[in-house]
């Protein structure tokens, strides 16, 4: 505790004056807080658009020949379903949502670095939005998420709407990820150190590099794109000379470390709920934040692993076959670590408890069948099929989703002063719990028994697995219900919370909910890592809201 | 100050039991796998297919070995470790920050791990290259929407049926007429992309007689649902018998007469050769004056811009998209057939727009594929009849 002493004291008393028009607080706000909310607000509504086109993709599987929409029709809700999932959901909403809303608070920060710069990435997203969405008015995309030239070349007019949606995606992903590595380099409170930071920061910081570096080769890509189905540029279409896999290639240097910059944010929320609601410090904390940084770097190095059916020279496949297998190291000491943090603990079944363990059972799934599809023989068979569709939904919705429902939960109090309804909160868990490996659990039998992605129609010997599925996600949709009439529930007659209901020992619990516009008076001086539940908090200065002794959690009583 | 609540005694209770109990899920899983043939489920017509579900039943075991004991301590730590109503209010867990010791197995054991499953991965990767020399080459052209297959002894190409030769070598050469396709063959467990501009290979040797789903995994336009071929691995004898036909009924222009599709339309379609009236049913042109009347050409109008613009254009037969111009089919002198190979007339018209079509110019979603009702056959006939007047 010697590190105390030298906390600047005038340095941090400059506070700008809030501002006091609608427009300037709400709408074109500079404040880290509020743009995180417009984040959230616009991914939800993102998410229910999506979610209601994977239910047009469920009901038209009921049947194997289809028939609830046209093919076209179908190519085009599968498409748009997976883009916005990818780019208009998950993405923004881990890092633009979560990472704007708590990061900047549990540095110990005012702001992020660039409050201009946040606000135009933020109001960037909507406009991409509705591109994406209007493209259906003219014909959507209909080559799926990836648009593999020279399908995609011949596709809708829609199509190029997609190019121009996703670039504007990615500028302000980019923008957003140089924001954020600059405030958590320069911008932690006196005394965190590197290695004082919570996980969630870390994972942050590994999410911003990723971010910064991977997107700009997605940008070229969707530009060559956009320049050759518009003016006619040869860069892809075989028949000019061009080459279809170099898009692959490009397209999948930006979205492998996508999968990462999805799935990295998510493992910071577990990282912080596992201990707070095991309340004792998170096991391995160094293992965590390096393994964070390792994926992210191993995670520039497998790219082609997507590759292995398109045609490469054999034994390139080798090197990408076995870095993508060592990436299965730090995320096993990861999902180790957690379950490693729950021995000893007096763990509190909360929602946000309750996602964060679903999340570590799915995404182990996930995992797993990762590494089945890493090994290249094995690939030969499944690649393309409804097993990698399996897969990549354990880790993007098992994973990265639960995530978000997980952080939600978490956060909630902090983000709006109230309380959600506990039981309903946890009847949500296990709903989506349910609906979720009823939808995907019988995809991976699917693809291995010969059902392919992409199609509006199939084998009949199929069907009594889909109809299994349509009916999970049935169920998934309804799921979703039960998460906003508990918004609802809590705006309009929830409880108020305190500044830290869950009895939470980083540095947002330490300020009022919802924070201040300035969120610290003082910036305090930190003197440890936050998880020690047995020792005082290691904050010092800042006229910080110091938590009553803990009693019973808000949901409990 | 808080209160430490520590476990009782050791590594808390039911520890070494779960353990245990773990251990013995993960024997028995290991068991049921290795009693588990994989050709039960799906049958292994070619040689690398055993080695690709050795691999894959090696991935299950360590994959499921892992799942056991993660999903074990996952659900017992929670709730051995769970906050009691009996604990006081501000009850804390063991303040426990590594251990260095499980720290290190946690890098170790993932680490031996991901290096056996390597091992073992390049292994059969290795044997996978190893073709059998002098091997037997066909090659495979994916168009919109069916396989075409050239033979080296064959003039002419075949289309949406591969015969093979029983226990000979195969290499098999994929590339594309138009856009990516994917060739995958799930009982061989072997898959490539059929990229334009591009060769990609695959090698086998079929041991298993039988017809067998060549699958496209690639999305690559409207009908890529229904793009599924077919692989024909028959005894050395009935392969030369075919091969022999197949080069007997070679004429000097490549009429329609391989077409030999997977959609049971396809039969009626290629069945015959060229002049063929498909359907019984086929009446003179008065019949189908009358149908066509029946339908309304406005909603046809729209109909076709929703269901059949992104593959035909209303222009000449040679206008293509995907398939032929619609806009001449009753007063085109050049194609007096359908590509089925009826005489063009209303009735036809409706009729391929029933079955669909499959052969050797292209592949047609039938009805059920393209989600439309009679009703609206009734109003595309009538809008199509219409184009020609």
């Amino acid at each position: 505790m010697a590190v105390a002493a030298h906390v600047p004291a005038t340095h941090h008393d400059h506070i700008h004056p809030e501002p006091t028009s609608f427009i300037q607080k709400y709408i074109f706000s500079l404040d880290h807080k509020i743009i995180g909310i417009q984040y959230f607000i616009t991914t939800f509504l993102f998410y229910c658009i999506a979610g209601l086109l994977a239910e047009v993709i469920r009901i038209q599987l009921l049947h194997p020949n289809g028939g609830f929409v046209s093919n076209e029709t179908y190519n085009q809700v599968y498409s748009v379903h997976g883009s916005a999932m990818v780019w208009l959901v998950i993405i923004p909403m881990l890092t633009g949502g979560f990472g704007n809303f708590v990061m900047p608070l549990m540095i110990g920060a005012r702001d992020v670095a660039f409050p201009w710069l946040n606000m135009a990435s933020f109001w960037m997203f909507p406009v991409a939005g509705a591109l994406l969405f209007s493209s259906f008015l003219i014909g959507a995309p209909e080559a799926g998420w990836t648009e593999y030239p020279p399908i995609s070349l011949q596709g809708p007019p829609g199509t190029s709407l997609w190019c121009m949606a996703i670039f504007l995606v990615g500028i302000s992903s980019t923008l957003t990820g140089i924001n954020f590595l600059v405030t958590i380099m320069k911008m932690r409170a006196p005394g965190m150190t590197l290695t004082r930071m919570p996980l969630f920061v870390w994972a942050q910081l590994a999410t911003a590099m990723l971010s910064m570096v991977a997107t700009t080769a997605l940008a070229g890509a969707l530009l060559a794109l956009f320049l050759e189905r518009t003016f006619g540029v040869p860069f892809y279409d075989p028949a000019k000379g061009g080459s279809p896999l170099l898009w692959q290639h490009m397209f999948w240097f930006y979205s492998h470390p996508a999968v990462y910059i999805m799935i990295l944010p998510a493992f910071g929320i577990v990282s912080e709920i596992l201990p707070t609601f095991s309340k004792k410090p998170i096991f391995g904390y160094k293992a965590i934040a390096f393994s964070s940084v390792a994926i992210a770097l191993v995670g520039f190095m497998v790219w082609a692993h997507h590759m292995f059916t398109s045609g490469m020279v054999p034994w390139l496949t080798l090197p990408f076959m076995i870095l993508t297998f060592f990436v299965a190291v730090p995320t096993g000491v990861k999902v180790l670590a957690w379950v490693a943090t729950l021995w000893g603990g007096r763990v509190h079944f909360t929602a946000a408890m309750l996602f964060a363990l679903g999340l570590i059972a799915t995404f182990t799934l996930g995992g797993i069948t990762g590494v089945f599809l890493a090994a290249v023989p094995a690939d030969l068979h499944e690649h393309g099929t409804y097993f990698v569709v399996a897969h990549f939904h354990y880790v993007l919705f098992g994973g990265s989703v639960f995530g978000i429902f997980a952080g939600m939960y978490y956060w909630w109090p902090k983000m709006t002063g109230k309380l959600m309804n506990e039981p309903l909160a946890i009847t949500h868990f296990w709903a989506t719990f349910i609906g979720f490996n009823l939808t995907f659990f019988p995809m991976h039998w699917l693809g291995l028994m010969g059902m392919p992605r992409r199609v509006p129609i199939y084998d009949p010997q199929f069907q009594s697995l889909n109809v299994l599925a349509s009916i999970g996600s049935f169920i998934l949709a309804a799921s979703t219900l039960l998460f906003f009439a508990n918004v609802y529930y809590s705006l309009t007659k929830g409880k108020k919370a305190s500044s830290d209901p869950w009895g939470g020992r980083t540095l947002e619990w330490m300020i009022s909910s919802p924070p201040p516009y300035y969120n610290f008076k003082k910036i305090p001086a930190v003197l440890a890592l936050p998880y020690d539940f047995g020792e005082p908090l290691p904050y010092l200065g800042g006229e910080l809201i110091r938590p009553n002794a803990h009693t019973k959690f808000a949901g409990e009583e | 100050m808080a209160q430490y609540v520590a476990p009782k005694k050791g590594l808390g209770q039911g520890f070494w039991p779960v353990t245990l109990l773990l251990t013995v899920l993960s024997i028995a899983w290991l068991v049921l796998l290795s009693r588990t043939n994989f050709a039960n489920f799906l049958p292994e017509a070619a040689v690398p297919a055993d080695q690709i579900d050795s691999l894959f039943k090696m991935l299950a075991e360590m994959g499921g070995v892992v799942f056991i004991y993660v999903m074990g301590f996952l659900i017992y730590l929670p709730i051995a470790f769970r906050a009691r109503k009996s604990d006081a209010p501000d009850a804390i867990g063991v303040q426990l920050h590594d251990a260095p010791a499980v720290e290190l197995g946690f890098w170790i054991v993932p680490t031996i791990m991901v290096v056996i499953i390597s091992w073992v991965s390049v292994q059969i990767w290795y044997g996978l290259q190893q073709s059998p020399g002098n091997a037997f080459t066909v090659e495979a052209i994916g168009h919109q929407f069916f396989y075409e297959f050239r033979y080296p002894t064959l003039w002419k190409p075949v289309s949406q049926e591969l015969h093979l030769p029983l226990n000979e070598p195969v290499t098999v050469k994929v590339t594309s007429g138009d856009v990516i396709h994917g060739f995958w063959a799930p009982e061989i467990r072997l898959k490539a992309d059929m990229v334009p501009g591009l060769v990609n290979t695959l090698r086998f040797t079929p041991t298993r007689p039988g017809t067998y789903r060549i699958v496209c995994t690639e999305f690559c336009g409207v009908a890529h649902g229904a793009m599924v071929g077919k692989i024909v691995i028959e005894p050395q004898s009935t392969f030369k018998a075919w091969l022999a036909s197949e080069a007997k009924t070679e004429g000097p222009a490549p009429a329609v007469n391989a077409a030999v599709g997977a959609a049971p339309a396809a039969a009626a379609g290629g069945a015959g050769s060229t002049g063929q009236g498909a359907a019984p049913a086929n009446s003179s042109g008065g019949g189908g004056t009358t149908l066509a009347a029946a339908g309304n050409a406005d909603a046809g109008k729209t109909l076709f811009a929703a269901h059949c613009s992104s593959c035909h254009s209303v222009g000449t037969f040679d206008e293509k998209i995907v398939g032929p111009g619609l806009g001449h089919l009753l007063n085109d002198s050049a194609h007096p057939n359908l590509v089925t190979g009826e005489k063009a007339s209303p009735q036809a018209i409706e009729n391929i727009l029933h079955k669909g079509y499959s052969g050797p110019i292209g592949m047609m979603p039938s009805q059920q594929q393209n989600a439309i009702s009679d009703a609206d056959i009734a109003n595309l006939t009538a809008y199509l009849v219409s184009l020609s007047k």
